[in-house]
């Protein structure tokens, strides 16, 4: 068979599919590495290990699905639990940063559906930690990253929030094909969570950022809803 | 929290920008303003205030305090009246360290009353019923200062004596929405002699309330352990506005402002007689300082700032700070309970001068590339199945049944699926249903994703396979078997496609090393195939056979197909079939009518099928089949 019949008989992806995956060369093509971790985490690397205490008011900043019978465990509601499994395990290993990892993965929120909410989605987490790793250097990341995604005529905007994991906190807006969208968030990681996992902060400092895919997917190829991406079918599949 | 753009006003002489540029003010230097809301001779924000900043701005004076900051106006020296010195027999007792500080102030011969106009519309500006003139007071001062205040009727206590204690197992309040709590030594009440009177930071009890016949009341400006007062308040499920203050860690120096704004406002709005205030404050917070310099600031942002730029932050924020040689030693407002760390100081530097300020500088490191094992492998996976022409679906993680399940699921779907077969199956119902529309002669689809048992979860791959054909070759049965491995099994067993000589266990493939799919990501925005919507309406399909000589081109027909067809044709019209026998060729075309925003009926389609036979019927060396 030649090369077009080949192409021909190949399967249809899908799309986010597509996108997590243009995200992760992007990423992996500066030396980032992969990084994996569980979808039904525990408390400590979903929350505690992050600076997020129990019986706190920051635990409400996400609707959380807790498990049945298993009062330690949650659907991990981000996937910066990657970065605290991947630190816990470079801290043991007796290596010094710098490191840099991406962590694409299914995160789950327990709210109602809607055109543009799912109770499961995607985030590609980034971690970068250093000697002088500064935020600068993620505002530089992250206009690289949307303009590999979206094209050059973008632009980024940062904007003060809050996370209990990060210190300063943004989230960062993209000024596509004329309008302000909301991405993600971001920020410098706050010295607790590096030393919860056994980083020396004192000598170590980095940023961490979490978009959603989905947002980016619906956003590049112009679709009114993010629900039939996991219908199952093959309408979807348009790419 | 919603905020009044007129009570702000009020704490400045200057008149405030408009309401656009506070917005905006305020959305790139402080909080989310997620709505603005015209109201008759008002406007009213809607802030999102996170926990980092909610003990000191879910409040008219901590916004108003940004808005300084921001825009570089002075607040109003507010000056509260101070009462002529009146002896009190109230007595108050802290019998528990939750408590953190309680100032209790007795007011006498007060009435009881409608509240003022402007009262009534500042209340309901941001949403809050008026209920009467001492309850509105204390709700102002609230949203006012970020303090909750509580009042109690003097007379229905047992004596002029309060104490705040822990509950008794059996000890029951009843609340002023009459909602009966049983008590226990887990929750904190403040109490007379007798009985709890108010479960301390949540909610008053009937005991003592306000009513329309009070003369004396006794205010409440207090302080509560923020973590015991949120889990009490979970535990008994009443959530107030004084919970959400109490749970973000408010300063106990807020009090004294709180307490001289409450005394005044009720004074002015009822008369009264105000007595001494009674003030318990256990441990008194101390005067914290946070050292930053210059180099640690501009190291954590990448940035350039000098000395006077970072000190311009200072005095914008009202800090007062030494400084010696590049470091800053700043005395921390009481109120800024967030800034603890050289670090939280960072992000007032820069949120101040603006994130604008900040460059877009890549960073400089060199790594080796590595190879994640599970990520490699899901690739290698889902390469494989697509180059065997399965198309890549993903079904919901939350099923009917399973091992694991979720608590209050916003869905109806509450347990975590065990397998993919089931998702699956669904899905390869659905798109041979739309076969037609798709194009595809036959449905080959496979997911990968993870599954959920008790104890763990895995990752799986799922595809369906061609059953072996029945004699009958009944085509409903075709394809209806689905294949459901582990992702390591399915790697190991077509790992030899990709390996061109003996490989080590370790030497798994790289990303790089998997033929490149097409490139979607260099090119215009405008590049980007756009999605195409599919109607939600039923599509029906009708097939075409024609015989003509061989030789002859079948892009007469699609023409003659696509100019007939109608604007119903949801695609064009497809070859699925086509063979050649004693010199004539039969080409067949599958066209798919379909409407956006109806059900087409049969007719309708027979219609245009005739139009199109009439058409093929005038070429007269063709053939219908």
């Amino acid at each position: 068979m030649d090369n077009q019949e080949i192409k021909k008989n190949k399967g249809r992806e899908h799309p986010l599919s597509v996108v997590i995956n243009e995200a992760v060369n992007f990423f992996t093509s500066l030396g980032f590495e992969v990084a994996t971790g569980p979808e039904l985490e525990d408390i400590w690397h979903n929350f505690d290990a992050l600076n997020v205490p129990k019986d706190h008011p920051a635990r409400d900043m996400q609707d959380t699905f807790y498990v049945k019978g298993e009062d330690g465990k949650v659907l991990r509601t981000h996937t910066s639990s990657v970065q605290i499994r991947f630190m816990e395990n470079f801290a043991k290993s007796g290596k010094t940063p710098p490191f840099a990892i991406i962590a694409p993965g299914k995160c789950f929120r327990n709210e109602a559906t809607d055109a543009t909410h799912e109770m499961q989605f995607y985030q590609i987490e980034g971690l970068l930690i250093g000697e002088d790793i500064n935020m600068a250097n993620l505002k530089g990341i992250l206009s690289s990253f949307y303009k590999k995604m979206l094209g050059d005529d973008t632009n980024l905007r940062f904007r003060p929030s809050f996370f209990p994991f990060t210190e300063p906190s943004i989230e960062f807006d993209l000024k596509y094909k004329g309008k302000w969208i909301e991405m993600g968030g971001a920020g410098m990681v706050n010295p607790k969570v590096l030393e919860n996992c056994g980083i020396d902060s004192e000598k170590y400092q980095g940023f961490a950022f979490g978009p959603g895919l989905e947002r980016l997917m619906v956003i590049k190829y112009v679709m009114p809803d993010i629900r039939p991406a996991h219908h199952g079918d093959l309408r979807f599949n348009q790419i | 929290m919603k905020i009044s753009y007129n009570w702000l006003q009020n704490y400045f002489k200057e008149k405030l920008p408009t309401p656009e540029k506070i917005s905006e003010g305020i959305i790139f230097h402080s909080f989310e303003v997620e709505e603005v809301e015209e109201i008759k001779n008002d406007t009213i924000f809607d802030i999102k205030i996170l926990p980092d900043r909610a003990h000191d701005c879910l409040s008219h004076w901590g916004i108003a305090k940004e808005i300084s900051d921001i825009f570089d106006l002075k607040i109003k020296n507010k000056e509260y009246k101070v009462f002529e010195s009146k002896q009190t027999n109230l007595k108050i007792e802290i019998q528990d360290e939750k408590c953190l500080r309680y100032m209790g102030r007795v007011i006498r011969n007060i009435k009881v009353t409608e509240s003022p106009i402007w009262l009534k519309e500042k209340l309901n500006a941001i949403g809050q019923k008026s209920i009467n003139n001492i309850v509105d007071a204390a709700n102002f001062v609230m949203f006012d200062l970020g303090q909750p205040i509580h009042s109690f009727d003097l007379d229905k206590l047992e004596s002029e004596k309060i104490i705040i204690r822990n509950g008794v197992l059996g000890e029951k309040l009843t609340t002023l929405d009459n909602k009966e709590v049983n008590l226990d030594e887990s929750i904190l009440v403040i109490s007379d002699e007798k009985d709890p009177l108010v479960i301390a930071g949540i909610k008053g009890g009937t005991k003592a309330e306000v009513d329309n016949n009070t003369k004396n009341i006794v205010i409440e400006v207090a302080n509560f352990n923020p973590t015991t007062t949120r889990k009490t308040a979970k535990k008994i499920n009443i959530l107030t506005d004084a919970v959400k203050r109490y749970e973000n860690e408010i300063s106990s120096e807020l009090a004294e402002i709180a307490m001289n704004s409450i005394a005044e406002m009720i004074v002015s709005l009822s008369g009264g007689e105000v007595e001494n205030i009674v003030d318990i404050y256990p441990k008194k917070v101390e005067q914290r300082f946070v050292v930053v310099s210059v180099n640690y600031i501009n190291k954590r942002l990448g940035s350039f700032f000098s000395k006077e730029e970072i000190e311009s932050v200072w005095k914008k924020l009202n800090f007062t700070y030494t400084e010696d040689n590049g470091e800053f030693k700043i005395e921390i407002p009481y109120l800024r309970i967030d800034l603890v760390y050289p670090y939280d100081l960072v992000e007032e530097v820069i949120r101040i001068l603006g994130y604008d300020r900040l460059e877009e500088k890549l960073p400089e490191f060199k790594l080796e590339s590595k190879i994640n094992e599970s990520f490699s492998k899901m690739l290698q996976a889902r390469e494989k199945l697509l180059s065997d022409g399965y198309s890549e679906v993903m079904t919901y993680a939350f099923r009917d049944k399973g091992e694991v399940e979720v608590l209050a699921s916003a869905s109806d779907k509450k347990f975590l699926r065990t397998n993919l077969t089931d998702g699956l199956l669904e899905s390869l119902k659905l798109n041979q249903l739309n076969a037609p529309l798709l194009e595809m002669k036959e449905i080959k689809i496979f997911e990968i994703g993870t599954v959920f048992f008790k104890d763990r979860e895995e990752m799986h791959v799922a595809y369906n396979e061609k059953k072996p054909t029945s004699t009958r070759g009944d085509s409903s049965t075709r394809g209806g078997n689905i294949v459901e491995v582990l992702l390591e099994d399915f790697v190991l067993k077509t790992s030899d496609i990709f390996s061109s000589g003996p490989r080590s266990s370790s030497q798994i493939v790289s990303p790089s090393e998997i033929e490149a799919r097409p490139d979607h990501s260099e090119k215009a925005s405008d590049a980007f195939k756009k999605f195409v919507p599919w109607s939600i309406y039923p599509f029906i399909s009708r097939d075409v056979a024609v015989w003509m000589p061989e030789g002859e081109s079948k892009d007469e027909l699609k023409k003659i197909l696509i100019e007939n067809g109608s604007e119903l044709l949801v695609k064009e019209p497809y070859l699925f079939d086509s063979f050649t026998k004693d010199g004539k060729t039969s080409y067949a075309y599958r066209l798919v009518f379909q409407s956006y925003d109806r059900t087409l009926t049969d007719i309708e389609v027979s219609d245009i099928m005739t139009k199109i036979n009439q058409k093929i019927v005038e070429k007269t060396n063709w053939q219908i089949r």
